[in-house]
């Protein structure tokens, strides 16, 4: 009796802890972060600021999808992490390269 | 394949098996394939981002408010793709059908505005051949609508098939790795409103 209440609370500690609160909180902040960037496009189309501004705010987003809503914090993601961030690196080595290589900005 | 599955779902589904483990593992590997397939095509559309050519420039072009709600749009629907996965650990399959079911109609609106912009900017003269820029603008943002398209093709699919073969180790990693690549589809378009619409219209 006491073996199978310890396997069944011992069941309970392994489901993953999740409620949709840390989701819906998440949710909450991009939409704000998305406001906040079109309100700065909208209103202050002028400041050199704005697009370092805006690029910023679509970086912190991306790590949200990645790490909250993709689960990429969580154990047993080292392999996926680590083609992600590559892939990111080779993206980030295109964008500078046509950026002189073609201009543009 | 065994005949006998049980109805009890383990903790994480997903990748109880090692078949699961291998699919979502092999689906980050895809991922990471899709994020050079897109940084590619970011890093050409910010080079030719001013080559207007005879079309009109991006700043009288594009139109925010459209753009915010297409934003809103995806966002919202990555918020229930993952409310889906979470039906799917309580092992709630009417759940993961609402969730799931919410996030193609979320997808289907998506799509619509985005062919209702497309229709607009090709009256305005802004074309695939007017320019690099319309080039460049075309392939990037059609190559991630055709992803959405791709997107509520598959989740349909599942909640097709779901309600006949409920959720078990089997079906659990093919709505998990779906999920992923709703997610995926999300976080590209976060760069696109930002480098594309946004950057566009500061110029």
């Amino acid at each position: 009796m006491t073996a199978q209440a310890n396997h069944s609370e011992e069941n309970k500690s392994l489901r993953p802890q999740e409620g949709p609160k840390r989701h819906i909180i998440t949710f909450i902040v991009s939409i704000f972060l998305t406001a906040l960037a079109f309100f700065a496009v909208a209103y202050m189309p002028e400041s050199p600021f704005v697009i370092p501004f805006i690029v910023l705010i679509g970086l912190v987003q991306a790590g949200f999808q990645l790490y909250v809503w993709m689960h990429l914090d969580q154990k047993g993601h080292e392999f996926p992490a680590i083609g992600i961030w590559m892939g990111v690196f080779f993206v980030t080595a295109f964008i500078i390269v046509f950026i002189y290589w073609l201009g543009g900005y | 394949m065994s005949t006998e599955v049980s109805t009890n779902l383990p903790p994480h589904p997903e990748k109880a098996t090692l078949e699961g483990k291998n699919k979502v593992l092999g689906f980050w590997l895809f991922l990471g394939g899709e994020v050079i397939l897109f940084g590619s095509l970011f890093a050409t559309f910010i080079a030719l981002r001013s080559s207007f050519g005879s079309g009109p420039a991006s700043q009288e072009l594009f139109s925010l408010p459209l753009t915010a709600v297409a934003t809103f749009i995806l966002l919202t629907s990555s918020l229930t793709s993952v409310l889906g996965i979470q039906a799917m650990h309580r092992n709630d399959l009417s759940g993961v059908l609402k969730w799931f079911g919410i996030t193609v109609l979320f997808g289907v609106a998506f799509l619509g505005l985005e062919i209702y912009e497309f229709f607009e900017y090709v009256h305005e003269g802004h074309t695939m051949s007017s320019g690099a820029f319309g080039s460049a603008f075309y392939t990037l943002v059609g190559f991630h609508g055709a992803h959405v398209l791709g997107g509520v093709c598959w989740i349909t699919g599942l909640i097709a098939k779901l309600p006949k073969k409920g959720l078990n180790v089997v079906t659990a990693p093919k709505i998990y790795v779906a999920s992923l690549y709703w997610h995926f589809i999300d976080l590209v378009w976060v760069f696109i409103f930002t480098v594309v619409y946004l950057m566009g219209k500061v110029g």
